[in-house]
């Protein structure tokens, strides 16, 4: 069970989510997220805008659909950006398309699609991961096709151009990507295999990083990975096994294990055995203030298990089990303004929304 | 599925309504424009079929030949959507789970102490705590909502629309799970109409559609005691002693209004009188909600006596002498016909309640309100029914006969013919909590069952039904693994049988593996997923999930298929798609299978890229170096002998001094002589080389060798 006093609210949905993301408020009293879902009696996809009501008056709070847009076939992965003066979205499909919506929430929150990449050859398969650059004119996009596109969209444009970074013909396949800067950014794969990129440097990664760390155990995927953008010279990483490690730019093949069954020691407490589908910074300081954690330490983050668990990860302390749900949890989102608020996706067609104190 | 039997004792297993109800129509939506020529019907997923319809051959070239649809056969529960069913589904696991640790821990700890009896006093609370959250999903409690403003006219409150299925389950729950205590369960009863009496109203006429009905009248009505429907209702509601409801709907009585309270003060002091009565009624029950009426007795002799005392006012204020001087005729009727209720008269209970369970319920209220145990409220039940035969039988009263006339096989068929296998499945645990003979029945291997018990057969037939959707059937396995015989097999093939094209889902399937300790399936489950990615081009994906289930057999296999794109591809530029591979497969040579000599292959062309960038003797022989382990291991194919040595021409004629000494040169020479002779064999591949390159490795090598010599 939960250790520390947080609200949490598990609401049922009829439909499965495939992911879920805050958008960034435009006023101080109403909150929205995107969430994609999949119905499965009538094998329908759709990016719907939730407006989430908290309901101060104790009971669970109350999502009211906003606005639907439907996607040819389901969402494998979504991503916001944050500082547009309208909250966008780009959506990657299991087809192998990309989308990029609109959400206008002044005026009812409308969803329009601002432009869509779907040409054959653009991925064959899934895209497997997507990310959108802040700013928001630039995303980058990988599959499990060994392809790196980098689609770019400046205004009107509803037909968006994209270019091939790299193509490795499927002898490698990315399973995750993040932007750490406007020209560089960071993949992950197979065999717990992280690559760096920089636009200037075309040809291929700039640096690799191959977790020989997990020798004689089995190996693991990369799911997710996140970069903060004050430390841009680390690249975290959650995957199989419950491991979530770090990998610093600056010494190069040695990875910084913060949990699950990576290295022989044992004192790294093992909080999950199974995947982690998710990792991101957690912005909520709770004791000490961020600038002065010194810059070889790795900053708190968040992780969500195939086994149900939520919880917050400090390096060098027990970690902090903010959920133990008896289902997955395949996604969650930290609230970039109030990131006391998380919300999360669990398996069993429900979205639990958690306010820690 | 478990070993249906067939021919033995000519049993069905599950009961089947002999009631054919005709045949069901499904239309089928196509867009074909030609007129169809075949159909193909398979199953698909769950209770859907698959229908494939294949047009007549047209002359139009851009008219699709056919179509794939799928049909959905029956319409399910119409009181519960799927997407609740799956709530449900989901929400029931873990009060199961936890149920079966406590029943396997209490087995366990009862073999150590030699016990006889495994469950302890505290067994009850568990039972309790189980049946009461899967009582919590299956729907809030009543409503608490009360109106700010009492509506003086509202008599009847509507709450949530109450189901068939909490209903049942709370009869389950007041019959099997509350510790028995028979004395209060006609009391249970009697709430328990209150709350779902609604639920016959689509089939059959209730005391609730009554107050339904008349209370849409209500608001038209000026003077309510001329109505004679209102005196009906009210004794109706007495009848199954909805006390609040009767109270508040007698002080809507015009005598109350004090215009006319003067001229009829005899009249109100009676309606009084009743309403009082009424509100006094002693009650044999544990507690009572705030705002109910009546007055509680936990012990029966205090009660017996309440009960005399109060039939006691009863009969004096029906032979009381100021009926005659009650003016108003419907009044006088309209309240004797309530006391007549009150004093149990077989004949207005009768006419005043509508079906059998409110007959029933009526019975034990007035007539008689000791009756304990139940076989005598079975034949009361029995009595009931004959009074008010009924057209059909709603499938909540085929339960409660059941339940009453402690048939463990009927309460069972009607879960599973009323409800489906979730609740058959749930209601077992129930039903085994009290009675060692249910016990028994339930938990017993029978040989025409294939050997298994009735219990397991209805869990597997269960997690058949979880197993057929796409999203419950990771729940699937939890009942799996509380099947003795046959669970485990199930769970191998359900596994065995889910898609591997998505690596989530993928995974997901490997989590439940490890979970139940399934290494060969987590195995078998990573080579298809391997061969899946590899023959859709995504080689590395398929490289890292044969390596996962260590599978050296396929990665030989896909070794020589890769070797061949190798010779093609690894020129300088695409060096880099192949460095991603080369790593995904680690130094561990036990996992990369044949594909180790890539490996190497790697390492002697890199540094064979540094002697020819930087020319200097250290680079050089560290590429010899390389070239020796490379020639000498066994995992190298002969095809490469010839292109390896070619690449190092350059290192075979280095100008400074001889690179390799006299034995290594004798390797090279031997393997040589060895691809002469493989070349002889009709199976041998020639490489892509220039006619000439045979004879300048060769001339090369001789050249070396006598340098060699020389040296040493």
């Amino acid at each position: 069970m939960a250790q520390n006093p947080s609200l949490v609210h598990r609401i049922p949905q009829s439909k499965y989510i495939d992911a879920i993301r805050w958008l960034s408020p435009v006023s101080a009293l109403d909150r929205f997220a995107a969430v994609a879902y999949y119905d499965t009696d009538t094998n329908s996809p759709s990016i719907e805008i939730i407006c989430v009501d908290p309901n101060p008056e104790g009971s669970s709070p109350t999502l009211t659909p906003q606005s639907s847009w439907t996607p040819p076939s389901r969402i494998s992965s979504l991503k916001t950006a944050h500082s547009t003066h309208q909250p966008l979205l780009a959506a990657a499909t299991f087809s192998g398309s990309i989308h990029i919506l609109a959400s206008d929430l002044i005026n009812g929150g409308t969803m329009e699609s601002e432009a869509t990449v779907s040409e054959l050859g653009f991925h064959s398969g899934p895209v497997s991961a997507v990310d959108l650059r802040e700013g928001g004119t630039e995303c980058v996009s990988v599959g499990e096709d060994g392809r790196v596109n980098l689609v770019s969209f400046v205004g009107d444009s509803s037909k968006l151009s994209y270019r091939r970074i790299f193509d490795a013909n499927g002898l490698v396949g990315y399973t995750a990507v993040k932007w750490a800067s406007p020209s560089e950014f960071a993949t992950g794969g197979y065999g717990f295999g992280l690559q760096w990129w920089d636009q200037r440097k075309p040809g291929g990664p700039v640096s690799q990083f191959k977790g020989n760390w997990c020798q004689g155990k089995t190996s693991g995927i990369v799911h997710s990975i996140d970069i903060h953008p004050s430390r841009k010279h680390t690249c975290l990483a959650g995957g199989s096994s419950g491991t979530v490690f770090a990998w610093d730019l600056r010494a190069q093949q040695q990875p910084i294990v913060l949990s699950g069954a990576g290295t022989d020691e044992a004192p790294i407490s093992l909080l999950s055995e199974s995947e982690v589908w998710e990792v991101q910074y957690d912005r909520y300081t709770r004791s000490s203030n961020t600038s002065n954690i010194s810059s070889t330490r790795i900053l708190p983050i968040m992780i969500c298990s195939e086994d149900g668990i939520l919880a917050v990860i400090e390096q060098g302390e027990e970690p902090l089990e903010l959920l133990a749900e008896p289902c997955a949890i395949n996604s969650f989102d930290i609230d970039q303004q109030n990131p006391s608020d998380v919300i999360c996706s669990l398996e069993w067609e429900s979205i639990a929304i958690l306010t820690r104190s | 599925m478990p070993g249906v039997s067939s021919g033995s004792g000519g049993g069905s297993l599950v009961p089947i309504s002999p009631e054919s109800q005709g045949p069901a129509v499904y239309p089928l939506h196509h867009c074909l424009k030609s007129p169809i020529s075949r159909l193909s019907i398979s199953w698909s997923r769950g209770n859907s079929l698959r229908v494939s319809v294949f047009a007549a051959p047209s002359s139009v070239e851009d008219d699709a030949g056919g179509e794939v649809v799928e049909v959905k056969l029956g319409g399910g529960d119409c009181e519960i959507s799927d997407a609740h069913w799956r709530r449900i589904a989901y929400g029931s696991v873990s009060p199961f789970a936890l149920l079966q640790s406590r029943k396997n821990a209490a087995s366990s700890l009862s073999k150590m102490s030699m016990n006889s009896s495994p469950y302890g006093a505290d067994w009850w609370d568990y039972i309790l705590e189980y049946s009461k959250d899967i009582n919590a999903l299956l729907g809030s409690q009543k409503s608490a909502s009360v109106p700010v403003i009492d509506d003086p006219k509202s008599v009847i409150v509507k709450g949530e629309e109450p189901t068939s299925l909490k209903a049942a389950w709370e009869l389950l729950e007041m019959f099997y799970a509350e510790k028995p205590s028979h004395l209060w369960l006609p009391e249970r009863l009697v709430d328990w109409l209150a709350d779902y009496d609604s639920l016959f109203s689509g089939t059959h006429p209730t005391v609730h559609s009554k107050l339904v009905d008349f209370q849409k009248e209500l608001v038209n009505l000026q003077v309510v005691e001329d109505n004679p429907k209102y005196w009906e209702v009210m004794s109706s509601a007495l009848a199954v002693g909805w006390l609040d409801i009767v109270v508040k709907m007698l002080r809507l009585h015009g005598s109350y209004r004090l215009d006319q309270l003067s001229n009829r003060e005899t009249e109100n002091g009676l309606v009084e009188a009743v309403a009082v009565l009424i509100s006094k009624m002693p009650r044999m029950r544990l507690d009572q909600e705030a705002g109910k009426l009546g007055e509680c007795f936990k012990a029966k002799p205090d009660f017996v006596k309440a009960w005399e005392k109060w039939r006691g006012q009863i009969n004096k204020l029906d032979s009381s002498a100021f009926w005659f001087q009650c003016a108003h005729q419907q009044t006088r009727e309209g309240l004797r016909s309530m006391l007549q209720i009150m004093l149990g008269n077989a004949n207005s209970l009768c006419s005043a309640t509508c079906h059998w369970i409110e007959l029933h319920i009526s019975h034990l209220l007035y007539i008689r309100p000791f009756t304990v145990g139940l076989d005598s409220m079975y034949s009361l039940a029995q009595k009931s029914i004959q009074l008010k035969p009924m057209a059909s039988a709603h499938r909540l009263m085929g339960l409660i006969i059941g339940i009453l006339g402690e048939n463990t096989e009927v309460v069972l068929a009607e879960c599973l013919k009323g409800f489906g296998p979730w609740m058959v499945v749930h209601a077992i645990e129930l039903l085994t909590a009290g009675s060692d003979h249910a016990e028994m029945l339930l938990l017993e291997e029978r040989p025409n069952l294939g050997g298994i018990s009735i219990e397991e057969l209805h869990r597997l037939v269960y997690a058949q039904v979880l197993s057929s959707h796409p999203l419950t059937w990771q729940i699937a396995p939890i009942y799996l693994i509380s099947c003795m015989k046959h669970g485990m097999v199930l769970l191998q093939i359900l596994l065995s049988k889910q898609p591997v094209q998505d690596n989530q889902l993928l995974l997901k399937s490997i989590e439940i593996c490890r979970l139940y300790e399934l290494h060969s399936i987590t195995a078998n489950i990573m080579k298809i997923a391997g061969v899946h990615h590899w023959k859709h081009g995504r080689k590395g994906s398929g490289v890292f999930w044969l390596q996962q289930a260590r599978d050296e057999y396929r990665l030989n296999r896909i070794a020589q298929q890769l070797f061949d794109s190798v010779g093609k591809t690894i020129s300088d530029e695409s060096f880099k798609q192949w460095e991603g591979l080369i790593q995904l497969m680690g130094s561990d040579s036990k996992t990369a299978g044949g594909l180790e000599f890539l490996h190497k292959y790697r390492d002697f062309k890199k540094s064979l890229q540094h002697v020819f960038d930087g020319k200097t003797t250290d680079a050089a022989r560290k590429a010899v170096e390389s070239l020796i382990s490379l020639m000498k291991n066994p995992s190298t194919p002969q095809r490469f002998y010839l292109p390896l040595l070619y690449d190092s021409l350059k290192l075979l004629n280095w100008k400074d001094r001889p690179l390799l000494n006299v034995s290594q040169t004798n390797i090279l020479l031997t393997k040589l002589q060895d691809l002469s002779m493989a070349r002889l064999r009709p199976d041998f591949i020639e490489s892509e080389l220039p006619p000439q390159a045979l004879n300048s490795v060769r001339l090369a090598l001789a050249t070396n060798l006598g340098r060699a010599i020389l040296e040493e």
